[in-house]
């Protein structure tokens, strides 16, 4: 079996210049948890998440902990300030530049190991042989597939 | 002073030349900064016994207990209020007191950081300030730098103030026999005027960039203080030892005690006081844990360079040094003192000023016959300990608490550049030693 069997053809995609107040909403309306990044001939370029909007809120020196639990802080205040301004960024910006990207003809074996490997994402990207996007591949996709029954689980499926 | 001279030689080598090369040797590998301290000063320290230059019981008698002991018990005090959060409630209540005007904070937090400075380790104060720093200053959409510049320069000037502020002052009041008090009296009053200047300084060279919306500034003011405030009952405690501790440092020397024995007791008491009422076992995990915070490294250090000093001072070449130094200054005393002064500064701005000092004090005391007994020697120390401690103002590596800042300011993406905070606070340390200079000047020489 291949990436291209399992993967999720119908896609929501971004372009680098928009703006993450763009991204944003689409995140939180529809509930994605990625969006993938393409440039005008559909070529991978990165992908945004939930996770990489919010790494740009947190200053780094609270990130390696030289402040412990913080309670003081008006925290929602804080965020929102760092949210406001990163609204009007590009979305190439805050967009994760190294995806994990396998490829259509890939093997579910192959695509399984970059995927526990590279454990900033949940999602693959699925690109053709020129490198342009044509599907996205969750863990949990693959796991959905593993639950059907043996019959429909033979490798010639 | 020549009466110490070691006659017999050791290995063919003339002990002198043992005791100096390994002090010169273990200074030279701490200032290049590439291998513990501690493990350095302790192994020069063991070289003094192995090759002969000092006996263990003259080593261990080189030691100064009352510095360890004061450090030790100030370390176990601190480990334990840093956990109630008084610090941080101090910053921030300091920080609304202003209405969280940016130049206002500047100026708070930086008082803040010299007064705590001046009673607690600057490494510690800073440690606490400086992100809580960071955070106001995120709110207000400020540069940090201003910020924890004026607090790097704050807590060294505040930690000149008294005898426990700064490692140094502990060394020669211990050394010279020179109480809290004196401290107090004659150390105290000249540090608000370095401050005040300073800090005009700071305003001159940064005051127009400190600018914040309303927005901002109402954000500051929703820090809550009071939630800063994690344990009351400790809080208590620890307010009441540190009270005892610092007026017990007021009075100790009228009761003929010494500094160490009243932190050492302190620090019992709050550890005894923090578990009150515990089971035994926790009691036990409690006192474990404050032990490991102590930072035995530092103390270590101590040790050890006490016991290098003290061996290169048995084998005569301090006192030669001292010699030489009169000889220079014509043994006019007012040079002398200008002399010691300058030179600390510059010294501890480029080497860690605690090996500088203790090798300074056994030359000090040298002196002593040549201006009329140890009592006359006072200005001396204060020229030493002025020097030695603003002088960790000139350079990023000038105080560990320079380096601790210049840590969170990386991690906060502001990264403090060791040449552009030399040209900031260059200027700055030499008027504080000019100021140092008058101050000693009209008030002992004149």
């Amino acid at each position: 079996m291949h990436a291209k069997d399992i993967m999720t053809t119908d896609l929501v995609v971004c372009h680098p210049e928009q703006t993450v107040a763009e991204i944003a909403a689409v995140l939180n309306e529809q509930s994605f948890r990625m969006i993938p990044v393409v440039d005008a001939e559909h070529k991978i370029l990165g992908a945004v998440n939930t996770l990489s909007v919010l790494s740009s809120l947190v200053p780094s020196y609270i990130v390696t902990g030289d402040l412990e639990s913080i309670p003081y802080a008006p925290d929602i205040g804080l965020l929102r300030k760092h949210y406001i301004t990163l609204l009007n960024r590009n979305v190439s910006e805050v967009m994760e530049k190294k995806p994990t990207i396998v490829h259509a003809d890939e093997s579910l074996l192959s695509v399984t190991a970059a995927l526990i490997t590279y454990d900033r994402f949940e999602y693959a990207l699925v690109a053709d042989a020129d490198e342009r996007l044509v599907g996205v591949l969750s863990s949990s996709d693959i796991l959905k597939r593993l639950a059907k029954t043996p019959h429909e689980n033979s490798d010639d499926a | 002073m020549h009466d110490v001279h070691v006659t017999h030689m050791m290995f063919g080598l003339d002990p002198t030349w043992i005791a100096v090369s390994i002090l010169l040797v273990v200074y030279g590998i701490i200032m290049a900064e590439k291998f513990n301290r501690a493990v350095l000063s302790l192994l020069g320290a063991g070289l003094m016994i192995l090759c002969g230059v000092l006996t263990q019981e003259q080593a261990v008698a080189g030691v100064d207990f009352n510095t360890i002991g004061l450090l030790t018990g100030m370390m176990v005090i601190v480990a334990i209020s840093q956990k109630t959060g008084m610090f941080q409630y101090v910053a921030i209540k300091a920080a609304k007191l202003v209405k969280g005007s940016p130049l206002g904070i500047l100026v708070m937090l930086s008082v803040v950081t010299a007064v705590f400075s001046a009673f607690l380790d600057n490494v510690t104060t800073v440690l606490l300030i400086a992100p809580v720093t960071l955070l106001i200053t995120d709110a207000l959409d400020v540069r940090p730098y201003p910020y924890l510049f004026a607090q790097i320069l704050a807590s060294n000037i505040g930690g000149t103030a008294t005898l426990i502020g700064d490692p140094p002052n502990i060394m020669i009041g211990s050394a010279a026999g020179l109480s809290f008090f004196d401290f107090l009296v004659n150390m105290t009053p000249i540090i608000p005027v370095i401050f005040v200047v300073t800090l005009g300084i700071i305003w001159f060279m940064f005051g127009r960039d400190l600018h914040a919306s309303e927005e901002n500034r109402a954000l500051v003011m929703r820090f809550d203080e009071n939630e800063a405030i994690k344990d009351v009952p400790l809080l208590k405690k620890s307010l009441t030892v540190l009270f005892l501790v610092i007026g017990g440092f007021t009075v100790a020397h009228s009761f003929h005690l010494e500094p160490a024995s009243i932190a050492m007791f302190g620090a019992a008491l709050l550890l005894l006081l923090q578990t009150f009422g515990q089971s035994l076992h926790d009691k036990d995990h409690a006192y474990e844990g404050i032990m490991a915070e102590v930072e035995w490294t530092t103390i270590f250090f101590f040790v050890g360079l006490f016991i290098i000093v003290t061996g290169v001072e048995h084998t005569g070449v301090i006192g030669m040094l001292a010699h030489k130094t009169l000889e220079l200054t014509g043994s006019d005393f007012n040079a002398t003192v200008a002399a010691i002064l300058w030179v600390s500064a510059i010294a501890s701005a480029m080497i860690d000023n605690i090996p500088f000092v203790a090798t300074m004090i056994p030359l000090i005391q040298d002196m002593g016959s040549t201006f009329g007994g140890a009592d006359a020697l006072t200005p001396l120390w204060w020229a030493l300990a002025l020097g030695a401690c603003l002088g960790g103002n000139g350079t990023l590596i000038g105080a560990s608490a320079n380096l601790i800042v210049a840590g969170f300011a990386q991690r906060a993406g502001q990264p403090i550049v060791f040449l552009v905070f030399l040209k900031h606070a260059f200027g700055l340390m030499l008027i504080s030693i000019v100021i140092s200079h008058v101050y000693l000047y009209l008030r002992y020489l004149s």
